[in-house]
């Protein structure tokens, strides 16, 4: 009977044990988090949340983000989608990123004027108030009488304009994509006048050591200016940010004393898309120590804003000359073009070298736009935001550079004020040819549908962003597959059999009920197999109807390779 | 009692449910504890090794070898000299930034060492004029000597030491933004003595004094010249352009009048580049010949000299000496990577008694494959191994370029 006993209280126990399971299991779930929140999607990411105020200044020397980011394979490589996206699969507004072009419209006066607060500014009653520390582009600070300081920049004599107009391209194009840039300005300066502030210090190049700053230091910068024929130079303005310093943001990691900083910078969606806009505009110079970090403070509360930095080496622009051939086709260091160079004696002739760039005016420097590849392009060396670019990131920032209108693009060219037109002219050309090559290369990458709404009597209307960009024409059909979803298990169930049509329209089957459904969407196309990744659209009952609380695009392995 | 255990898990688990209440609602909510459990794991930010590293590298090393005031001074002395290291001092800001003062002493591992002191004015007259001006000690102890003549004997290596003392100034006038015309002044004060090379002989145990010239000398010269120097290279380690320097001098023997004698150098680079420049074709054509008034004699030391790893790489050092010589250099080099370069060259050249014999008949060549660590301002580094003389083969490691 002992056995018996025995027996039982091991049964009971059992029973015990599987009841407290599953208890525990009925708990549980209830306390994970659901797929969409109430206040899904989110458009503002409070990323000032958190006191940031012990954050120090992360500044990378050239050499070690070179060798880091070439040899190092720094940050993490996962086939993941964007983790700072909201739940329609756009970025949120935050201290990296504020939605502009790509959200709503903009005029082409906002696109062109970009993030500066003033038409012009006039620099004659401003003091020389420092050297340059950064940057092989010569230059030096300024003051104006408020006490906000300014960097001042020159053109090399080989190549007028050619630094400054790319900055000032740049910035705007920069800006009306989202990202936080500074004012920019053209000027022109009268070097005899200028009056060099009694507390100017410069940081000697000769030794490093800061001392007082002489007349000569400014000859030295002046000696390697483009003089325009009135005597005078043509110089850009760059008005200092606003707060402290805190060096550069690497496209890797996080900052480990910045307790907003959630998203590993590489996987953060405007991060990963920067590739795209690189590509665009030849930003060959994308990298970490191009970036600026600065502390600001609102409310009392210190918090991290994020810039992107220096374009004078945009475009056809190396800065100090031409842009190099090498430039967006070739990293600095990449081992296996170079070891098949060395081994046949230079009889292998790497493909850019063969670029046959037009004769333009030197203000221009050297970009094309025929034998520009977006797949190919690259960056001075690897960048881990960029390895991690997915076909939905690359769709996100190709929708972006399609709204950029012809008129746009001349207007931001021509705030670079080329003194010759020719240059002008082919500048704009060149974007807008890169730009159509850009949008119909990562558009087309997944189903383009976009702007999805369900309406309270189940019709289901749609766009398609690569028709509207002109990247491509109608496809045969698409194909929509219905479906239930559950928010707590992130369950989905089939409604009704696959429906196809022709245009951006369409029913919810009869049928389909609960708080949340559903919608995959692929499109057929003989000239475009990316259609057939599917675009998912979530939708959430509300009183008025159905709002759209979801998007999911591309399939669940994306990573560009 | 199991039981009890379990129903104390139940209870924790339900116990914990006011917690699960307490969990994010939305999302802004939940973004904002997220942030506030990081607040509490922040950690600062610390650089590593290597950031810690390249940050001296280029915040204060960079600084090392071209800053002001004291610095290491490296490299080489003269071909054949070794690798040197010394100290030096410069001052690049004299009269408000117009002109620079340099003051250097280095020895070699080969015992050769100099000491100099050098004023530069680069940029006068709104670029227009060039001055400076030098005073220097050269001590070389163990100086190669084969004989003169295109015959010598490799065989007959010999050496001896020679001494120099320089003080001299030169002007220049840049008239158009390519083209450096002057001329200069310098007094030398040459001293020979034995060869310290215990490995070979000294001059005079294999050659007479008559097949020597000068070797007994003690002569005080006053050297004055002019020169013309074109230079439209692009860059400076050029992928096109060219640089052509014509040097004509007169060296008057201030002691003893016996060897005063005239010498003329030209040299001629040119640069072809093709496929975007990354590839060139550099050619050089150097020659250099002399003359002397009756009775007058060309002494040795001022003899040009073909060998070593800017002239004919396939040969050692000061391997041919005459009174004339003719120089014609190519190489083909292509880019690997920016900033290190493939190089094959072909070296032919041969020295003259007489000027009638400078031509390009029975030249002495050589040929062979190095690679160059370079910027657009030059050749900081490099590695040629030449072979195919009768010299046998050679392979230098050498601070700085050929042309």
């Amino acid at each position: 009977m002992a056995i018996t006993s025995t027996s039982w209280s091991a049964v009971s126990s059992r029973i015990a044990l599987a009841g407290a399971l599953a208890l525990c299991a009925i708990v549980l779930p209830q306390s994970a988090s659901p797929r969409f929140y109430p206040d899904d999607p989110l458009w503002t990411d409070n990323d000032r949340v958190a006191d940031a105020s012990k954050v120090t200044s992360v500044e990378d020397s050239n050499g070690y983000d070179f060798i880091v980011n070439t040899l190092g394979n720094p940050g993490e490589v996962r086939d993941v989608r964007a983790l700072n996206v909201n739940t329609v699969d756009e970025v949120p507004d935050s201290s990296w990123f504020t939605n502009r072009i790509g959200r709503s419209p903009m005029s082409t006066e906002a696109i062109k004027r970009g993030p500066d607060r003033a038409d012009r500014i006039d620099v004659t009653t401003w003091k020389v108030s420092g050297g340059k520390t950064t940057g092989v582009q010569p230059g030096f600070r300024m003051t104006d009488g408020q006490g906000q300081i300014y960097q001042i920049e020159i053109d090399p004599p080989s190549n007028p304009e050619i630094a400054s107009g790319a900055e000032m391209i740049g910035t705007a194009f920069y800006h009306a994509i989202g990202y936080n840039v500074v004012d920019v300005y053209l000027a022109e300066v009268d070097r005899d006048t200028l009056v060099i502030a009694d507390d100017a210090t410069i940081r000697d190049p000769l030794n490093g050591r800061r001392r007082q700053m002489k007349k000569y230091d400014l000859d030295t910068v002046f000696n390697r200016a483009a003089r325009l024929k009135n005597g005078h130079y043509r110089v850009l303005v760059s008005r200092f940010a606003a707060g402290t310093p805190l060096g550069n943001f690497r496209y890797y990691s996080r900052r480990p004393d910045d307790p907003n900083d959630l998203v590993l910078h590489e996987h953060r969606r405007e991060l990963r898309g920067a590739r795209v806009f690189g590509a665009w505009l030849n930003h060959d110079d994308s990298r970490g120590i191009n970036s600026l970090d600065m502390l600001e403070r609102t409310n009392g509360r210190a918090w991290v804003k994020h810039y992107m930095f220096d374009f004078g080496s945009i475009l056809g622009s190396g800065t100090i000359f031409a842009q190099r051939h090498r430039s967006g086709n070739e990293y600095i260091y990449e081992q296996k073009p170079g070891w098949i160079t060395m081994a046949t004696l230079g009889l292998y002739v790497r493909p850019w070298i063969t670029i046959d760039y037009p004769d333009v005016p030197k203000s221009v420097g050297r970009i094309e736009a025929v034998r520009f590849d977006p797949v190919t392009w690259k960056p001075e060396y690897p960048n881990a935001a960029f390895a991690n670019m997915r076909a939905d990131d690359a769709f996100w920032a190709a929708r972006i550079v399609s709204k950029f209108s012809d008129a746009a693009i001349r207007a931001v060219v021509e705030k670079a004020e080329y003194s010759d037109p020719a240059a002008t002219d082919y500048l704009t050309k060149t974007i807008i040819a890169r730009r159509d090559k850009v949008v119909a290369t990562w558009i087309n990458q997944v189903c383009p549908v976009v702007d999805t709404t369900l309406s309270a009597d189940g019709t289901l209307a749609f766009m398609n962003a690569a028709i509207d960009a002109k990247a491509a024409t109608a496809p045969e059909r698409y194909e929509l597959n219905w479906f239930r979803f559950d928010n707590a298990t992130d369950q989905r169930t089939s409604v009704g059999e696959p429906m196809r049509v022709t245009t951006g329209s369409a029913r919810m089957p009869n049928g389909l009920t609960g708080d949340f459904v559903g919608v995959s969407i692929t499109a057929v196309h003989a000239q475009q197999p990316g259609w057939a990744v599917p675009s998912t659209f979530f939708f959430r009952r509300t009183s008025a109807g159905w709002s759209l609380v979801g998007v999911e695009r591309g399939a669940v392995s994306a990573t560009i390779s | 009692m199991p039981c009890v255990v379990l129903l104390f898990l139940v209870i924790v688990s339900l116990a914990s449910t006011p917690a699960s209440g307490q969990e994010a609602q939305t999302r802004e909510e939940a973004d904002r504890q997220r942030r506030e459990q990081q607040a509490k794991d922040v950690t600062p930010y610390k650089p590593n090794g290597l950031e810690r590293a390249l940050d001296f590298a280029e915040d204060r090393a960079i600084f090392l070898l071209d800053r002001e005031g004291f610095h290491p001074k490296l490299g080489s002395l003269t071909t054949g000299s070794g690798f040197a290291y010394g100290v030096g001092f410069r001052d690049r800001d004299l009269f408000s930034n117009r002109g620079a003062l340099e003051i250097w002493a280095a020895g070699s591992i080969k015992r050769y060492w100099a000491t100099e002191a050098r004023m530069t004015f680069p940029r006068l007259a709104n670029n227009h004029l060039h001055l400076e001006a030098w005073g220097s000690r050269r001590d070389y102890p163990q100086e190669n000597f084969f004989g003169l003549g295109p015959d010598s004997n490799r065989d007959d290596r010999s050496d001896y030491a020679i001494r120099t003392d320089h003080f001299g100034g030169r002007a220049g006038v840049r008239p158009v933004e390519h083209l450096l015309a002057g001329g200069g002044m310098e007094y030398l004060k040459p001293r020979l003595g034995a060869g310290q090379n215990d490995l070979y002989p000294d001059v005079p145990v294999l050659f007479p004094p008559s097949d020597v010239p000068g070797i007994d000398s003690r002569s005080d010269y006053m050297r004055s010249s002019a020169f013309v120097e074109v230079d439209y290279r692009e860059p400076i380690y050029a992928k096109k352009g060219g640089w052509y320097r014509f040097d004509y001098s007169h060296y008057d023997d201030r002691t003893t009048d016996q060897f005063s004698f005239n010498r003329f150098d030209a040299d001629v680079r040119q640069f072809f580049g093709f496929l975007a420049g990354r590839r060139v074709i550099a050619l050089r054509l150097a020659a250099s010949t002399s003359e002397t008034d009756a009775g007058q004699t060309m002494p040795f030391f001022f003899m040009p000299t073909l060998g070593g790893n800017d002239t004919l790489r396939g040969f050692r050092e000061y391997r041919f000496r005459a009174p004339h010589a003719i120089l014609a250099q190519a190489e083909y080099r292509w880019e690997i990577w920016s900033g290190f370069d493939g190089a094959l060259f072909y070296d032919a050249g041969k020295v003259a008694d007489t000027r009638s014999e400078l031509n390009f008949k029975d030249l002495e060549s050589d040929y062979g494959v190095g690679f160059r660590f370079n910027t657009n301002n030059g050749v900081m580094f490099r590695v040629d191994a030449a072979f195919g003389s009768s010299d046998g083969n050679h392979l230098y490691i050498v601070v700085g370029g050929v042309f």
